[in-house]
């Protein structure tokens, strides 16, 4: 608080047109609220600082009241299981642990965190590499009138809405991944331990991989930009250095450039996977929804837990005893646990590397 | 809705006036009350078959199987009564049903009629049948122009990965004549909960009902046997588009559906249907069918007509259901809802095959549309 500037004058202070400008009443006004603006501003900004917590709280407890009654009815063998029956609508309604279920449901969600870690890996994989060779090859390598368009670009990809995104990873993207470039991969794939998972049926082009490389392109504007970025940040006189000391580009890239920012090139990695994790509309239109299953090669239909409580809320509504609902929420609680774990993960891994790879001179 | 409240209380208002003293306005206002409920408890159907709705705007959610035969439905009845605007959205039969329970929408569409759990949670829910439809088993098997022929015991080791090549002998056996090729069975089915899944594994139930009846059943979503390549679609249209994308898949689409079908050049099938024989969708099959079903029809219209016992009958038949609370929040949303089940169900109006051939229903039976128009007269 910075009393006189800007042209305000302060209380008292002999600033003689404005003063006679200035009623009595107006500059009394002025003076009670000088008085409380550093209370009311303290007290905005605590309630501010508070809010997301308050809202992070409300939100996990609200998901667990919701999901107690299927946390006690599904166990910890929730995690594990492969199964996902509704149980009959139309049968009859028992009752285990005092809730109340349709006969025959019952629900596992190993196939769909497996799912939701496959696509995530997969889209990292691929976005990773593709992003700090792209960021990399935009700030140090490309003249202004290229890197300027190509940077937009990559920023407007970000801003595409991921439904379109899905709907042309479904109608264009699959197809054609199905039809020529997965057989080429199914077909000459050895059968051994691994690559085995590459091999044939390739299938219709939703499932797993089509997924992963979908969402990749929409993790690839994430970790890009926020890579070019730190790369910009990246001061001169390093990469001199080491050009001086006879060092080739390469080598000024891969011992220089790229450790000086490592623990921002894993935020952004983690910001990624966060964004793959949870992304919803995109991987729910192209990974072939089949849930009671794990992926029985990269290229089978399966989905994550993000599509899943998209495509299956409709249906759980019907489920007259809320089972269905209280089993979607206790999804939506493993997911909201998985992306919390994966933040505090990459906080600690860049506790962990900053510094340490940082050349000379870097506090 | 608000605004028909006020409206409804401005003429109470109104007419309370008339007698003039303020002491006597007061019950005016209570005797207003008491007639307007006397008269939503027993509405009576006029002579045309149809009430004159106050105004009103509502909203119907559900069913993308009936989808399209609301939005053939709605710009007629707007323009007779344009005091009424009706919004309408396919969601899926589980959205309409929850719309309708929770008051977000004033008719859900459904193909299923509401379970025994969703009639315990919400009892004032009534599932009113507007039409018949039935339903499509599709495929995509290049060189093949025929009508196959498949039989619910077939479809369901088909679905249970038992059957997994086109050219299977199962197959082939009850298609003599027709080349079937060398190419893997993809099978699809609905991602989101719908009532042509609760069609389709109804009929699997009933014609292996040691097999697929006893293992998995009937549902609008159901635990899908572990099949290679087996896919989940959103919606009908994701079913034809998927089946289309796929050489060799096998879908269950709503007949309504039809059109967009053979446009992407599937297939349908002949089913088998109880009495042995394998019949077409038709006008014909599909009135023979719900013809067998008339005298067991009960009033609240919940019943299944899935393989009946009918020689020349489509197997895979049902009602569409409007899926409406009999207690609504106003009388004049109430009347207004009765007013355009009444002219969807009535044969000179919605029910003509004026409209109903668009889409490839049926009307309902008369005995049927009687017992919807009773149904329809409890809302209130």
């Amino acid at each position: 608080m910075t009393v006189g500037s800007a042209g305000i004058p302060a209380p008292g202070t002999p600033h003689v047109s404005t003063t006679r400008r200035t009623t009595g009443v107006v500059r009394r006004v002025v003076e009670v609220a000088r008085a409380h603006e550093e209370g009311a501003w303290r007290w905005s900004a605590r309630v501010a600082a508070v809010l997301p917590l308050a809202a992070l709280v409300f939100a996990l407890t609200v998901l667990v009241i919701k999901a107690f009654p299927a946390i006690k009815v599904n166990g910890i063998g929730f995690l594990s299981r492969s199964t996902w029956n509704p149980g009959s609508g139309y049968g009859t309604t028992v009752h285990s642990h005092g809730v109340a279920h349709p006969a025959g449901s019952s629900y596992g969600a190993w196939p769909l965190i497996a799912g939701t870690l496959q696509t995530s890996v997969i889209a990292l994989v691929i976005a990773v590499p593709i992003s700090i060779g792209g960021a990399f090859a935009l700030t140090e390598r490309l003249p202004g009138w290229i890197s300027r368009p190509l940077g937009l670009a990559l920023e407007v990809l970000a801003g595409i809405p991921s439904v379109v995104i899905g709907l042309w990873g479904l109608l264009t993207l699959g197809p054609i991944l199905a039809h020529d470039v997965y057989p080429i991969l199914g077909d000459h794939m050895p059968d051994v331990p691994v690559l085995d998972y590459f091999r044939n049926p390739v299938g219709s082009g939703e499932g797993l991989l089509t997924a992963g490389i979908v969402l990749a392109l929409m993790i690839i504007p994430i970790v890009a930009s926020t890579t070019r970025d730190l790369f910009t940040q990246v001061p001169p006189l390093p990469k001199e250095g080491g050009e001086a000391l006879g060092m080739t580009d390469w080598e000024v890239a891969n011992r220089v450039t790229i450790p000086w920012v490592r623990s921002g090139i894993i935020g952004a990695t983690a910001l990624g996977l966060g964004r793959a994790i949870g992304e919803t509309m995109a991987v729910a239109l192209i990974t072939g929804s089949i849930l009671g299953h794990t992926a029985a090669n990269i290229y089978s239909p399966m989905s994550t837990i993000a599509a899943t409580i998209l495509s299956q809320l409709d249906g759980a509504q019907t489920d007259g005893t809320g089972f269905a609902v209280a089993t979607l929420a206790e999804l939506g609680l493993i997911l909201a646990v998985m992306s919390v774990a994966v933040n505090v993960v990459a906080r600690l891994i860049v506790a962990r590397t900053s510094g340490l790879a940082a050349p000379v001179g870097r506090a | 809705m608000e605004s028909n409240k006020e409206e409804s209380h401005v003429t109470r208002m109104l007419r309370a006036k008339r007698c003039v003293p303020t002491t006597v306005l007061a019950i005016g206002l209570v005797l207003a009350a008491a007639a307007g409920t006397a008269s939503a408890a027993q509405p009576k159907l006029p002579k045309s078959g149809v009430e004159t709705p106050p105004a009103a705007t509502l909203t119907e959610t559900g069913s993308t199987l009936l989808y399209p035969l609301w939005n053939i439905w709605v710009p007629d009845y707007t323009q007779k009564y344009p005091n009424v605007s009706i919004q309408t959205a396919g969601t899926g039969s589980g959205t309409g049903i929850t719309d309708a329970t929770n008051g977000t929408a004033d008719i859900g569409a459904s193909d299923a009629y509401l379970s025994p759990s969703e009639v315990t949670a919400s009892p004032s829910l009534l599932n009113i049948p507007l039409a018949i439809s039935a339903q499509l088993v599709v495929y995509n098997v290049p060189g093949v122009t025929a009508h196959l022929k498949l039989s619910g015991k077939l479809l369901s080791q088909i679905y249970q990965g038992k059957i997994t090549n086109w050219n299977d002998p199962a197959i082939s056996a009850i298609n003599s004549g027709v080349t079937l090729p060398n190419l893997p069975i993809v099978t699809l089915h609905r991602s989101d909960s719908s009532g042509d899944t609760f069609l389709f594994t109804t009929y699997l139930s009933k014609t292996d009902a040691s097999g697929w009846g006893a293992s998995i059943g009937y549902n609008t979503t159901v635990a899908w046997p572990n099949v290679t390549g087996a896919l989940g679609e959103a919606g009908n249209s994701g079913m034809v588009t998927g089946c289309k994308a796929t050489a060799g898949c096998i879908a269950y689409v709503g007949i309504s559906y039809q059109t967009q079908a053979l446009q992407a050049n599937l297939g349908y099938a002949q089913l088998q249907n109880g009495k042995g024989a394998y019949v077409l969708p038709t006008a014909a099959s599909i009135n023979a069918e719900a013809a067998g079903f008339v005298k067991s029809t009960p009033a609240n219209g919940t019943i299944s007509l899935i393989d009946g016992k009918t020689a020349t009958g489509y197997p895979i038949i049902n009602y569409e259901y409007a899926i409406v609370n009999g207690k609504q929040s106003s009388s004049s949303t109430a009347k207004a809802v009765r007013s355009v089940l009444e002219w969807a169900i009535d044969p000179k109006d919605g029910s003509s095959p004026n409209y109903l051939s668009q889409v490839f229903f049926q009307p309902l039976p008369a005995k049927v549309e009687a017992q919807s128009v009773k149904q329809i007269l409890k809302i209130s």
